[in-house]
This record gives structure tokens, sequence and C-alpha cells, in this order.
């Protein structure tokens, strides 16, 4: 599908109008009345790290660390919104807003997935997958 | 239904829904216009309800303003939520259901002008 | 698959499973969440979020307790209130006025606390079939109805109740005349919302727990009516 093609699905068949529609303000949050198809009406339940990402922003924000508006607020603001899954976003505005407000360093932040990541031996993606199947028994 | 106002102090000792709401402009059954604009930001008016005219349903209270709050200020002063009832088809031109369909939502008073007016276009 | 490595995620995992008791019956059209599995490695925010936890645990803003308290308020809490919540509203008609008057007053009655969820109760009527929506996020009452199911999150939900809420209602298998209106509420501010459905023939006499069984969360969100199983 090309470019236009594809922003073509997003245009509203309901003959709204023009200016709300496509106006350059428009979060890409603001999804109300777009076309989109059919709903997969299973629910999928959550993951445990989802249950535990929830958790973990419920009790920041029952803390009033975080507040409910300034978590949309850095979803809103994602550059990758529209690619990513609900949780996705969740983590990604909280991690937004812990560097914000001074909780953490980006690096610090990092150094910390690393040390997460290393637990699980999960290759980073410099390494190349020819050699993770080498150095499989 | 407008449960806002009612005693002050003792009122918000139980909880509610709803707060106090004093000096609200619009009264429930008003027709009022969701305005045109398109301002950057944090807003919690959907770009698919401004400039559409609805009816002022009931009146939720005063609450901390959330394009203030999402940036990290407190939000004061409050502003009046009211809840606005929408005809779909006024709304939709395409719509498909029936004329009687309706939508509804919260919008700020902020947001909102009385129907009348021609409502500005920026 | 996690290897056999001490892991933080199976070891997390076995405790919750172990914990789960799962009693709640979900009725057929609810479809009962697949359960979920954390299958492979973590994803990257998977990573991320495990992360900021152990950051903000080790500056001592946070818990792990806390977190798992959090989560077990979630998995086996909230997600059972809103059904009883509504049961009461069904058979006793002053408690059903006063739950439409003021969603968190009444609830707090039944010694159920909204947290900061303001709640506005809808009823359905022959008349009036009423749907909840959040196009903007996925605001939901969290706490009367636990995490929302996964369709409530995604777009083309989010995007097509508010103008085609009918085609939306018939991919859930619901389908309403056209002299009945269809209200649907766009949860964009501070209020939350949950249906009354109207009490189906057939529950004559049924014990507030038996009218619970059958007010499953989708009625309670409006993509379905509640039905009597033999």
């Amino acid at each position: 599908m090309t470019m236009a093609g594809a922003k073509a699905k997003l245009e509203a068949p309901n003959g709204v109008d023009e200016m709300a529609e496509k106006h350059p303000n428009r979060g890409p949050q603001d999804i109300g009345g777009r076309k989109a198809g059919p709903v997969d009406v299973v629910d999928h339940g959550m993951k445990f790290w989802e249950r535990q990402a929830n958790a973990l922003r419920s009790t920041l924000s029952g803390k009033g660390i975080v507040k409910r508006d300034e978590l949309r607020r850095a979803a809103e603001d994602l550059r990758d919104y529209s690619k990513l899954q609900y949780f996705e976003i969740t983590t990604s505005a909280l991690r937004t807003l812990m560097i914000e407000k001074g909780y953490m360093t980006e690096q610090e932040l990092k150094a910390k997935m690393d040390e997460v990541r290393a637990r699980f031996d999960v290759p980073d993606e410099m390494e190349s997958p020819l050699k993770q199947k080498a150095a499989q028994p | 239904m407008s449960a806002a106002g009612g005693e002050t102090g003792s009122a918000q000792s139980r909880p509610s829904t709803y707060t106090p709401a004093p000096g609200h402009r619009y009264e429930v059954g008003d027709a009022v216009r969701v305005k045109r604009r398109y301002p950057p930001g944090h807003r919690r008016t959907p770009h698919y309800i401004r400039g559409k005219v609805g009816t002022v349903e009931r009146i939720c209270g005063a609450f901390p303003n959330p394009e203030e709050l999402a940036y990290g200020f407190d939000g004061e002063p409050k502003k009046v939520l009211y809840r606005v009832r929408f005809v779909q088809k006024e709304v939709w031109p395409r719509y498909r259901g029936p004329a009687r369909d309706l939508i509804e939502m919260e919008i700020f008073e902020h947001w909102l002008e009385p129907a009348g007016d021609t409502g500005g276009r920026t | 698959m996690t290897d056999s490595r001490i892991d933080y995620y199976a070891a997390k995992k076995h405790a919750h499973d172990h914990g789960d008791h799962g009693d709640h019956d979900h009725s057929h059209d609810d479809h009962a969440p697949v359960a979920g599995e954390d299958e492979g490695p973590p994803s990257e925010f998977a990573i991320m979020s495990r992360a900021m936890q152990e950051i903000l645990e080790a500056k001592g803003v946070i818990t792990a307790e806390q977190v798992t308290r959090r989560m077990e308020q979630f998995e086996e809490d909230f997600p059972y209130r809103g059904s009883r919540v509504v049961a009461r509203a069904w058979t006793d008609p002053e408690f059903r006025k006063r739950l439409l008057d003021d969603g968190k007053a009444a609830c707090t009655e039944m010694g159920v606390d909204l947290e900061a969820d303001r709640l506005i109760a809808v009823e359905n009527t022959p008349e009036v079939h009423n749907m909840i929506v959040c196009t903007l996020c996925s605001c939901y009452p969290r706490a009367l109805l636990g995490m929302p199911p996964t369709w409530y999150k995604s777009r083309s939900y989010r995007s097509r109740v508010v103008f085609e809420p009918r085609a939306v209602l018939k991919e859930f298998g619901t389908e309403l005349p056209d002299n009945v209106t269809v209200r649907v509420h766009d949860s964009n501010a501070d209020m939350r919302y949950v249906v009354i459905p109207m009490r189906p023939q057939g529950t004559e006499g049924w014990s507030e727990d038996r009218l619970a069984d059958i007010l499953t969360r989708d009625t309670l969100v409006g993509v379905t009516v509640p039905r009597v199983r033999t």
C-alpha cells in the first residue's frame, strides 16, 4: 500500500468537516470517527508484565508522583504513538515523565535496562543472529 | 440531571460524583456550541465534536483544568464541566443509524459558547 | 521460553498463578480473557517497565509490595464490584434511584470505594440502549470493573463506536431495532460510566448473587445484554 493509500484509509467516511478532520493540531490519540476495521471482540487479557506495568503506573499515580493528565499528554506526544500497543504507550509515557521529573536520567534507565536484559540473555540488537545461533548448544 | 451545587462544605465530606459549580454559565437544557478552535497541546475535546451544537444534559461540577494539569500546573482555577448531548445525525452528516440516536460527552465551559452565537473561525 | 536460571518473570508468574483462583464464572458472551502468558524473552517495554520499577524501588519512591498489592487489587477485587452494585440496583428500586442520582455516593453506601473514579450510571430501557467508549485513550471505571478488555482499548472500538455504534454492536452479537435509541457516551473527561442493563425475563425471585452472575462486564459497558442461561 502506498503512503497516500495508507493515509486515505484513515479518512473518516462520514463527511465530517475537513478542518477538524485533517487539522495539523489533531493528535494521534484523537481518533473518534476515523475509519477502522472490525473490532476483535475477544478479550486477550493482560500479560504478567502488563499487569505489573499497570500496577506501577497506578502506584505512582496514587502517590501523586504522576498525574493522569500528565500521562495522557506524554502518551499523546510520543512520536510512535500510532505504532505502539496500549501498555507500550503507558510505559513509554511513564518513561518520559520519570525523566522529565528527575526521578531518573536516560543514562540510568538505559544502564538498568541493560542489566535487566542481561538476566534473560536477550541479545541486543547489535548482536548478529548468526552469532547467537552459533552460541547455542 | 443536574446534581452539582447543593450545600457547600458538607457536600464534599461525603464522596460524590459531582462537585459544586458556583457561577456556572449554562443550565441544563441550554443549547450550546462546541468552539470550533484547534489549539495545539493536550485537550479533552475531541476533534469530531468541535463546532457541533448540543444541549446541556447535566452539570458535573468544577474540576481542575486538565489542559494545565497535563503540563504540571495545578489546574486552578477550576473549570465547570458539563455533559452535553448531541444528535448523531448532526455530528456525522452521513450517520447511518436512526435519527433518534445520540452521543454524549463531557465538555468544559471554556470550550462552549451559546448556540445562538455565530461563533468565531480561527 | 525462559530457561532454567533464576528468572524474575518466571518466579513472579509462578507465585501469581498459584494465587490465582479464577473462580468467577465468566459468561459465554464475555469471552473470558485468554490467560496472559509471558512467552519468550521479554519485550523492550517489559524490560523498560521492570527497569523503571527497580530504579524507583532502589530510590525508596515505591516498594515492591505496593506494586504487588495494587496488582492484586486489580485482579482480585475491582473486577467483581460492578456486577454486585448493579445487581443491587435490580433488586432495590430505591438504591437504583440513588445509583442513578449519584453513582459514587451509592457505591460508597455499599462499601465500594471508587478511589478517584466519578461514576455516572446510565440505565437501559425498552427505548434506550447505552454504550460506553473513550475515544481519546481508554478511560474506564477501573475501580468498579477492573481493567478494560483489549477490545475496549483497540483503535477500532475507539474510533468506530462514536459514528457507527450499531455496526460495532452487531460485531458483539447485539442487534437493536431502529425504534430503540442508541446513546453513546464518550468518557472524555472526569466522569466514568457504567450501564444498568434491563433485567431480563425469567429472573424473578433470583438472589443478588445469581443476578450478579449474568451482569457480566460486557453488559456493563453496553456491548451485550444480559442473558438467562438454562
